[in-house]
């Protein structure tokens, strides 16, 4: 699914270079449900943005089912995380100005779908994330949590065999954070769709399949875990 | 996606609603000089088919408009006469009607045509299309033929009398209307113009003299020719053909049309630096969001495009306001002036569509720069950028 060769990204800034991420290498499977934790400065966005092709590598090789990504023209690689990648990012995840259906309609809408058939596909994900009664709302009138899982919508919609998430979770509380990361693996359960997520927090990791941990943008260390069945408590979410 | 615009725009409503008002501004007063522009158009065309078809002699030095305050001698009528090609000299005279008036547009005039040299002379009142009655023609003493606005405006029917310069005429005709200065002529024998001179005028009591000399051609003889020739066989005259009366009218509305080019350079620099603002703004407040937008798969175009169409919307916003103010200054100034059968503005489709265009173009260019800056925004630039 995904082959990382000897990533490197190095920021200049003035006369000091910062190695964000340093002779990385790594390989996702396609189904996988990974986390990638690691203190504050580690290179954990970094690399989820290299992975996503928002950023490009100082050197080294990003393979995205099989094509080599620094191979691709800028119209191509928009192409590529348009069709292949959904994010959902810390927070600000959505547009002011559009309600949550719109939201989720976004990236059907740079596919070119048809109207109909968005409204159809952005609804059909509101309720798989619990918020088909919300779909008009717009994100002010939403809670943060409610928020984040329009943001997975929105990532799932157009069905994308990668899902980046940078720390999803990290203005959440835990209730709500149990809600997403439950959502999160549900969908990697049923869909197939491979899952990598930053993250802070513990639990979050622990739910994964797979922790890396990222230090001075190198990996520090790469472990399975045993899977645990979550306990979210239910009812008070309103979902 | 007209609806996302909207509502993007609207979420500074200050803002926006300051620079669509700017547009309105200078639209405003470009439809308004553009209505003045396209009546004085109207005029300027008619006196072009008026002069089309003669030779207008006046004293050298002068223009067609007069001003040096230079009469030629009446004997110059025979000398003109003589020259070959030359069908018919009329001398003429023209003084205001009223005195003082002509605050909008050029001043009512009083023109005297000495037509009783010839029967040929009538022909020159031919070049105008007779609606009611029939032309003024020789020993039509003591009558008067209007043109149309003129005729309006002294509520004048043929057979029925007006007062010119305290002195009553009888109409014989009304001419259909030729949207130029003609239309606000009164024309009478050249006797009586002379009378009503004389009465006005006690210490200047002139006699045999004449304005101009409007000159009319034999059948297939070339007016350009025709002007040389008369210049060089009659002395102190200058004749002013078809061309050259064409420039000296062009001249004219020249200076106009460049005043109005002025404003509109004005409106452009004014309108499309606060648009270039505005949107500068817009898409530094919105740098978070056009990353996500390349995140989730927005092509730079679709970027591009996005911020080119809110500011070409501020644009045809403020176009359209201010077209439609500009339009009904238009309408109420043109009420206004009614009652003195004046028309001081025209709308033609150029009026209205005209500045809705230039302002929806200058917007769209305004936009050029700030869209371009948003297209080019690097997601991961934007997303780290807040
Ligand atoms: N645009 C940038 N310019 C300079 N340095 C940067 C930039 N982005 C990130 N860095 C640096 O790279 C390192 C890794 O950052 P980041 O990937 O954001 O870490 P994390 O997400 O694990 O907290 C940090 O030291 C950070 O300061
Ligand atoms: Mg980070």
């Amino acid at each position: 699914m995904i082959k990382i060769e000897n990533l490197s990204k190095i920021y200049r800034v003035g006369d000091i270079e910062i190695k964000a991420i340093n002779d990385l290498s790594m390989t996702i499977e396609k189904g996988e449900f990974l986390s990638i934790v690691g203190p504050s400065g580690s290179g954990k966005t970094t690399l989820l943005h290299l992975m996503g092709c928002l950023d490009v590598p100082t050197s080294g090789r990003i393979f995205i089912d099989e094509v080599e990504v620094s191979s691709l023209s800028p119209s191509e690689v928009t192409r590529l995380r348009r069709e292949k990648i959904g994010f959902v990012f810390q927070e600000f995840n959505l547009l002011p100005v559009l309600n949550a259906v719109e939201n989720v309609e976004l990236p059907l809408r740079y596919q070119r779908v048809s109207g109909r058939e968005r409204r159809r596909r952005a609804l059909e994900a509101l309720s798989r994330v619990g918020l088909e009664n919300r779909a008009y709302n717009r994100p002010t009138q939403l809670s943060g949590g409610e928020q984040q899982r329009v943001a997975i919508a929105r990532a799932l919609v157009t069905q994308p065999v990668l899902v980046l998430a940078d720390e999803p979770t990290g203005e959440l509380d835990t209730a709500n954070t149990c809600k997403v990361i439950e959502l999160m693996r549900d969908l990697n359960r049923e869909t197939g769709q491979t899952f990598a997520i930053v993250t802070h927090n513990p639990m979050v990791a622990d739910y994964t399949r797979r922790i890396v941990t990222l230090r001075d943008g190198s990996i520090y260390s790469d472990q399975a875990v045993e899977e645990k069945e979550l306990a979210c408590e239910d009812g008070d979410l309103g979902i | 996606m007209f609806k996302y615009i909207l509502r993007n725009m609207w979420r500074r409503k200050t803002r926006t609603i300051l620079t669509i008002s700017g547009i309105v501004v200078g639209i405003f007063a470009l439809t308004v000089l553009g209505g003045l522009s396209a009546r004085l158009t109207q005029q300027v065309n008619g006196a072009k088919v008026w002069f089309s078809r003669q030779i207008n002699v006046v004293p050298a030095g002068e223009s067609l408009f007069g001003g040096a305050g230079r009469y030629l001698e009446i004997s110059k009528v025979a000398e003109i006469e003589k020259v070959p090609g030359v069908k018919v000299a009329v001398a003429g005279i023209g003084f205001p009607r009223e005195n003082g008036g002509g605050f909008f547009g050029p001043p009512d005039l009083i023109i005297g045509y000495d037509l009783s040299r010839s029967e040929r002379s009538a022909e020159l009142l031919e070049l105008l299309q007779i609606r009611d009655g029939r032309n003024l023609g020789e020993g039509d003493q003591g009558k008067v033929a209007l043109g149309a606005t003129v005729a309006k405006k002294l509520d004048a029917r043929v057979g029925g009398m007006v007062t010119l310069k305290g002195r009553l005429f009888q109409v014989v005709g009304i001419y259909q209307p030729t949207l130029s200065t003609a239309d606000s002529f009164a024309f009478i024998e050249y006797q009586d113009a002379l009378d009503l001179f004389r009465a006005e005028n006690p210490y200047f009591q002139i006699r045999d003299i004449a304005g101009s000399i409007n000159v009319l051609p034999e059948p297939g003889v070339d007016l350009e020719e025709l002007a040389a020739r008369i210049e060089e066989q009659v002395e102190g005259v200058k004749a002013i053909s078809p061309k050259e009366a064409e420039a000296q009218i062009s001249q004219f509305s020249l200076i106009f049309n460049s005043i109005l080019l002025g404003i509109a350079f004005v409106a452009l620099l004014v309108g499309g630096l606060s648009i270039i603002n505005t949107m500068v703004m817009s898409v530094s407040e919105r740098i978070y969001e056009i990353g996500l937008k390349k995140a989730i798969g927005a092509e730079t175009r679709s970027i591009l495009f996005e911020y080119l169409v809110e500011s070409a919307m501020i644009g045809f916003l403020g176009g359209a306001i201010g077209m439609l103010l500009g339009l009904l200054a238009i309408f109420i100034l043109n009420r206004l002036t009614q009652a003195n059968q004046v028309t001081v503005f025209a709308v033609t489709t150029t009026v209205v569509v005209g500045p809705v265009i230039f302002s929806v173009i200058l917007g769209t260019l305004a936009g050029i720069l700030p869209a371009r800056r948003a297209a080019g925004l690097k997601p991961v630039e934007a997303l780290k950028g807040d």
